[in-house]
């Protein structure tokens, strides 16, 4: 993106990960994976699992009977991130209000569900009910019908920068005029196909075998979960008595290739970041090559907050939560580098404004 | 004034559809009023037995290369080509770009039912890791930007039936922003078990070739294909001496917010969509000369299409010319809005309106004009194509014949 446009502020926060739904930042503590028991395992498995709860409980009046935990997921967080950043959607007109939603697997339980209906009964005996909800988009799709929000409903996907992309397409939303405020969600849930792919793959840490790993080296944790932020211009939040910004997007990029370091050097221009928070979607826990990246380009002596394990396991979507958990646990002001890389696939950067 | 920094511009379209390679063939396979729907019987899965539009003899890229490219992954990076092929750039000009491709099944043709079964088998079998690995939906942008060594900024985009015709808004957006110079935008999508199963379990689909906007009609037929449009700035047009095709003048999303798969009857989120795309082009409702409709032929969509139509044209001295290229070569799902993208620049450039085939009784619409019996041939300077899809999305791009 280039220089000198508005920024955009992030008013709201609301997740739903191991941790639980939570409204605005998660506040660390150690956490560890648990035992899969949604399928069975020859042996133990473990992930990063959200915990069963009620979303009724969480947000009174809200029927999930009928959804997959996806959309569930994204209708609860969606609404602890209005709450959390004192919107009153009685208050907004709704057609201008976009949603944009980040996935990398979209409503793989469903799908997986779908392909069992084709098994059992064959491909002419298929669940008419299960197939729209197998769409990608379904879960964004809930969230407008939800919150009767009529403006732009963007699903996007990354290999790697989803969460970051979804950021700065909303972003773009906002700037462009094509909407007031934006809910970015960022997410995906774990399934059978899914971890036996990774397992498979050998793609997985020591640690999902084992509550007691000899190292965590060469493996990743997959995990599950859903953030949301709340984006609206800075104009709009001075008139909301209750309202706070967690920090401003004031630019970003995000590519597939090229020297990442010289390219962020020059978006940063003469901005100088007083901390580094580093995404690193569906990488092994132990190497970070984002916070090598950092290094490179800010150095060893300013602070750089290293990808969350956590957030590490949720591929290309774990983005939001590594910047919730980041800013829960270093309060600093000023400039912001929210950077995440995948070596030679490239990289996304947003340059933030923290208060 | 034009600013050509803020103008938008197609310098090069690519499709790959039923009727072949490239948007010539399309277009004399159209003009001609040829319809590549077929009766299919026991081809996509067996035990089907209704009408699609299949594209016949496409031939795989090199093996070598593809080695881990869905059927998706293959028809976009082949309308990725023919659109860089027809910008009249070798792809070194694109390094920079970024890329925006939407698909609605990603790998989805590349897994079968054993994998729910038992998954861990599937992957054990012969290839079942690489196939899995273009499952996602964002691999189909990985694979056009990974084939011709693009490394701008990448995204993939899946909104139901309205995906294709939202990648083109997204980059247009970006461009906007300066995210990069120049954009491949389109969609992709074939035919797959997996969807034809599922509309086929929605009772959504006609066993004879549809009748969009009929009143008589029953239902959609599927079709797959891919488009790709070269999309950049007017002043990186001019600046690199480029043909300009057309001019995205405007564009737009809305969500109807109402039912997940049923649009709002009344058409509302498609009005305002329509409304929404005019007010960005800065043009009046009696400047748009046709609207290609998302057309499905499914009886919810196609009167609560009529009535959007009636809603945004109101005002309008004649009635609005639509029509519904469907009825051609199916639904393509996330390559149909990029599809009928590129139909609509090829109305605007040879001023030719494709009527919508099968169409003898057309619903109660005094505001519409429906487009139907032979080709229609005025002067285009405007032109709309209209998307809609599962889960309320619009999308709705005008394109012109030049910069204003």
């Amino acid at each position: 993106m280039s220089a000198n446009l508005p920024p955009v502020s992030i008013t709201g926060i609301g997740s739903v990960s191991p941790y639980g739904p939570v409204e605005g930042l998660i506040q660390q503590t150690p956490i560890e994976p648990t035992t899969i028991t949604a399928w069975t395992t020859a042996h133990e498995r473990r992930a990063f699992l959200v915990p069963p709860f009620r979303p009724a409980t969480v947000v009174p009046g809200l029927k999930t009977r009928r959804l997959d935990r996806l959309s569930a997921w994204a209708l609860v967080a969606s609404s602890l991130a209005l709450k959390d950043a004192g919107i009153d959607l009685n208050l907004v007109d709704r057609s201008r209000v976009a949603v944009v939603f980040a996935t990398a697997f979209g409503c793989v339980e469903l799908t997986e569900a779908f392909y069992l209906s084709a098994a059992a009964n064959g491909w002419n005996g298929t669940d008419p009910i299960t197939f729209p909800e197998t769409l990608a988009s379904a879960p964004a799709s809930h969230v407008s019908m939800f919150h009767g929000l009529r403006g732009p409903n963007i699903t996007v996907s990354n290999k790697y920068f989803g969460g970051e992309s979804a950021m700065l397409q909303a972003a773009c939303l906002l700037r462009q005029g094509q909407a007031d405020l934006a809910i970015v969600l960022a997410g995906d849930a774990l399934s059978r196909s899914l971890y036996s792919w990774y397992e498979e793959a050998g793609l997985l840490s020591p640690a999902c075998f084992s509550s007691q790993p000899r190292s965590e080296a060469g493996g990743f944790i997959p995990a599950e979960g859903m953030a949301a932020v709340v984006l609206e211009p800075p104009a709009r939040i001075n008139p909301r008595p209750n309202a706070h910004s967690y920090g401003r997007i004031r630019t970003g990029r995000w590519v597939a290739g090229g020297q990442s370091a010289e390219i962020i050097r020059k978006m940063l221009g003469a901005s100088i970041p007083n901390l580094t928070i580093c995404s690193g979607n569906g990488t092994p826990c132990a190497v970070s090559p984002t916070a090598t990246l950092a290094r490179e380009i800010v150095g060893d002596k300013l602070p750089i907050i290293p990808p969350h394990v956590f957030a590490q396991g949720l591929a290309g979507s774990g983005a939001i939560f590594h910047l919730m958990m980041a800013l829960a646990s270093h309060r600093v002001s000023g400039p912001a580098l929210f950077l995440g890389t995948a070596r030679n696939n490239g990289f996304a950067a947003l340059l933030l404004d923290l208060p | 004034m034009t600013d050509t920094h803020k103008t938008i511009v197609v310098t090069g379209v690519g499709v790959v559809s039923p009727y072949g390679i490239g948007l010539d063939c399309l277009q004399a396979g159209m003009l001609s009023g040829k319809c590549c729907l077929e009766r299919t019987k026991d081809d996509v899965y067996p035990g089907f037995d209704g009408t699609t539009a299949q594209i016949r003899d496409f031939e795989p890229l090199a093996r070598s290369s593809t080695s881990q490219h869905s059927r998706t992954d293959q028809l976009a990076v082949t309308a990725a080509q023919d659109a860089i092929v027809n910008s009249g750039c070798n792809s070194s000009v694109f390094r920079e770009s970024g890329i925006v491709m939407a698909s609605t099944l990603g790998g989805l043709t590349e897994i079968d039912t054993g994998i729910a079964k038992d998954p861990a088998a599937w992957y054990r079998r012969s290839g079942g890791l690489s196939r899995a690995a273009s499952y996602p939906f964002a691999h189909v942008a990985d694979s056009v930007g990974d084939h011709f060594g693009i490394q701008g900024p990448r995204c993939a985009v899946s909104v139901a039936c309205s995906s294709g015709a939202m990648a083109i808004a997204l980059a247009a957006n970006m461009l906007l922003e300066g995210a990069a110079p120049m954009f491949l935008a389109g969609g992709s999508d074939p035919l797959c078990a997996f969807t034809l199963s599922g509309f086929n379990s929605l009772q959504a689909l006609d066993p004879n070739p549809c009748s969009p906007f009929d009143q008589n009609r029953k239902g959609l037929n599927l079709g797959e294909g891919s488009a790709v449009l070269v999309l950049e700035t007017l002043a990186g047009a001019i600046a690199r001496n480029a043909k300009i095709l057309a001019v995205l003048r405007g564009w737009a999303m809305t969500n109807d917010a109402f039912h997940s798969t049923a649009p709002h009857k009344e058409g509302s989120g498609l009005a305002d969509c329509i409304r929404l795309s005019m007010e960005m082009a800065r043009v009046s409702v009696d400047d748009i000369g046709y609207v290609n409709a998302h057309g499905t032929g499914t009886p919810l969509n196609d009167s609560a299409e009529a009535n959007a139509y009636e809603t945004a044209f109101r005002g309008r001295s004649r009635p609005i010319p639509v029509s519904s290229t469907k009825s051609y070569l199916g639904h393509c799902l996330g390559a149909a809005g990029a599809i009928e993208a590129a139909i609509t620049i090829m109305a605007v450039r040879s001023g030719a309106l494709l009527p919508t085939l099968r169409l003898t009784n057309p619903v109660d619409s005094p505001g519409v004009d429906w487009l139907r019996g032979g080709v229609k041939r005025q002067p285009l300077p405007l032109a709309m194509s209209a998307s809609s899809g599962f889960g309320g999305s619009n999308t709705v791009l005008i394109f012109g014949s030049g910069a204003s």
